[in-house]
């Protein structure tokens, strides 16, 4: 049942050529704008712009040098793709329950013998599915842009490795079950996608802080952030399928 | 068994009660009407029976599910019936035939492919079976929408509103479908507020007004019609009448005997007769009877 389900999300999700436009244009900006400001460091950056940059993030002056800096601002952009994994499912998540609400849809799927868990897997993966393709193409591109502009390979690190491939998908599960416990309460599927979409701030409140150099983000951050993130992963998804109340859904409009 | 037997089924929201006291039982091939105006509890009953709202009060069995409080029928229940919403629901962007395989699978359906097909065939689908859904007619969507009940050959078809909202050529099209399914002896529960569909495809009727009303058997037989020139009380005749019914000074009859023995009886009686007339029985005139004799919730 999960793979009809499924089948059916990703074969709507194919014939909605803007959504998917709109799925992209986020990445597409976060991996273009940083390797263009790094390029224009490397070729055209005035000494005093590198010489503030050694001193805003601490570069010790051995490593001093336009790869240098290149390589620390390049590490300080990860959370930022951590904030796609989180970002993107929502643009789905949150129309699963409340868009199958106003389609008019959720009556015939429920009069279908297919179970909650079924729906909500269903509905995560197809979320979660072309939000991971996303985020790691875009981070494959991004690696590849910064090693290519700063004429040696600096990414993907061990941090970026682990970014990608570990907690990517705990944050991009995140983010969809937030929005599917979202979706099933709050009935509004344009509500449900802005409150689901809040939890973003706190990783962007990082990144900024990061990026205004007063933290840098290590390896014990990002290890616990994957062990919090699981740990709610499953606490949600547990939630999600606790407050699926068929009835609620049929009957209430507000 | 009947395919569908309520016992007292009643549902609230919100502390507002949408249906109580609704006890019926369908039997295995009938086509059976469920009437009764908007708000009155009809879809609410529907969803019950179909597996999914539980009932606050009273059990249901259906296709041998079991329907109690806290426990609406489950996965079984649902695959088992054969559910048309009231609005058709399918996905935009998924052709006609996408679409109905896509709910043959959740249904689980033998062959979804083949039998969407077969489907398409019959409800002369095929023209446009690979247009989006969102492209197709009104009448068209609801085609699709009742050959998505009938997909997985369910024991028990609800049908709510079938007709709703279509111009008289769909309308007469989606009728024509149900009186093939009918005379394939399929146990159909027809949900409508339009009395002639119910008349011409049913068997008996419920009326539903936020309660049960009353159980009415559909008759396609003429009656006769009475006309008296003044109140009379026709006990003397009942025992030549199946059914009598007095209205003022219309006396309505389901004849046992000859019409010249009925009439020679009540004038033996005493009545004086002012006209005789066959009469058809529309269910319009049981129904505003019943509404009247009925407190109404």
């Amino acid at each position: 049942m999960i793979r009809v389900l499924l089948r059916k999300e990703l074969l709507e999700l194919r014939r909605s050529p803007l959504l998917v436009l709109s799925m992209i244009s986020l990445p597409a900006t976060v991996v273009a704008v940083p390797v263009g400001l790094l390029a224009w460091m490397v070729h055209a950056a005035p000494e005093q712009a590198l010489a503030f940059i050694q001193e805003l993030y601490g570069v010790r002056s051995s490593d001093w040098g336009v790869g240098g800096v290149a390589s620390v601002l390049a590490r300080n952009w990860l959370p930022m793709f951590l904030v796609l994994p989180i970002f993107l499912p929502i643009m789905l998540a949150s129309q699963s329950i409340g868009g199958e609400r106003e389609r008019r849809t959720l009556e015939p799927l429920l009069a279908s013998p297919v179970s909650t868990l079924s729906i909500i897997l269903a509905k995560s993966l197809a979320a979660l599915l072309p939000a991971l393709a996303i985020t790691w193409v875009s981070a494959a591109l991004f690696c590849l842009g910064v090693d290519a502009v700063v004429g040696h390979p600096i990414l993907p690190d061990s941090a970026w490795l682990f970014g990608t491939f570990a907690l990517s998908p705990l944050l991009a599960l995140f983010g969809n079950a937030t929005a599917v416990v979202v979706s099933s309460r709050v009935l509004d599927s344009r509500a449900a996608q802005n409150l689901a979409a809040t939890t973003v701030l706190p990783l962007l409140a990082l990144l900024v802080v990061q990026l205004a150099g007063r933290i840098a983000l290590g390896p014990p951050f990002y290890f616990g952030l994957a062990a919090g993130v699981a740990a709610a992963d499953a606490a949600l998804i547990a939630l999600a399928v606790r407050l699926f109340d068929r009835e609620r859904l049929l009957t209430q409009w507000r | 068994m009947s395919a569908i037997e309520a016992h007292g089924l009643g549902k609230s929201f919100g502390g507002r009660p949408a249906c109580r006291d609704v006890s019926f039982a369908v039997e295995r091939g009938e086509v059976f009407g469920f009437l009764g105006p908007n708000g009155a509890g009809k879809t609410t009953t529907l969803r019950m029976l179909a597996g999914l709202f539980a009932p606050d009060s009273g059990t249901a069995r259906v296709a041998g599910c079991e329907i109690a409080p806290g426990r609406p029928g489950g996965p079984e229940l649902r695959a088992k019936v054969g559910l048309l919403t009231e609005s058709p629901g399918f996905y935009d962007r998924l052709t006609a035939r996408e679409n109905l395989v896509h709910f043959a699978r959740l249904q689980r359906a033998r062959e979804p492919g083949r039998r969407s097909d077969e489907l398409i065939e019959r409800f002369a689908l095929r023209a446009h079976a690979d247009r989006p859904f969102a492209e197709l007619s009104r009448g068209m969507k609801q085609k699709l929408a009742i050959a998505r009940a009938l997909v997985h050959d369910p024991e028990v078809v609800f049908l709510d509103e079938p007709t709703v909202g279509l111009d008289p050529q769909a309308t007469r099209e989606v009728r024509s479908l149900v009186a093939e399914m009918a005379a394939e002896h399929a146990t159909i529960v027809l949900c409508t507020h339009h009395l002639d569909e119910v008349e011409r495809l049913c068997s008996r009727a419920a009326f539903i007004a936020g309660r049960l009303v009353a159980v009415h058997e559909i008759r396609r037989e003429t009656l006769l019609r009475i006309e008296l020139a003044a109140p009379f009380q026709p006990d003397g005749v009942r025992a030549l009448c199946r059914s009598l019914r007095l209205d003022g000074t219309t006396l309505l009859i389901e004849p046992l005997a000859e019409v010249p023995d009925i009439v020679a009886a009540l004038v033996g009686a005493g009545a004086r007769i002012a006209e005789v007339a066959p009469h058809r029985d529309p269910l319009e005139d049981a129904w505003l009877q019943l509404l009247a004799e009925t407190d109404s919730p």
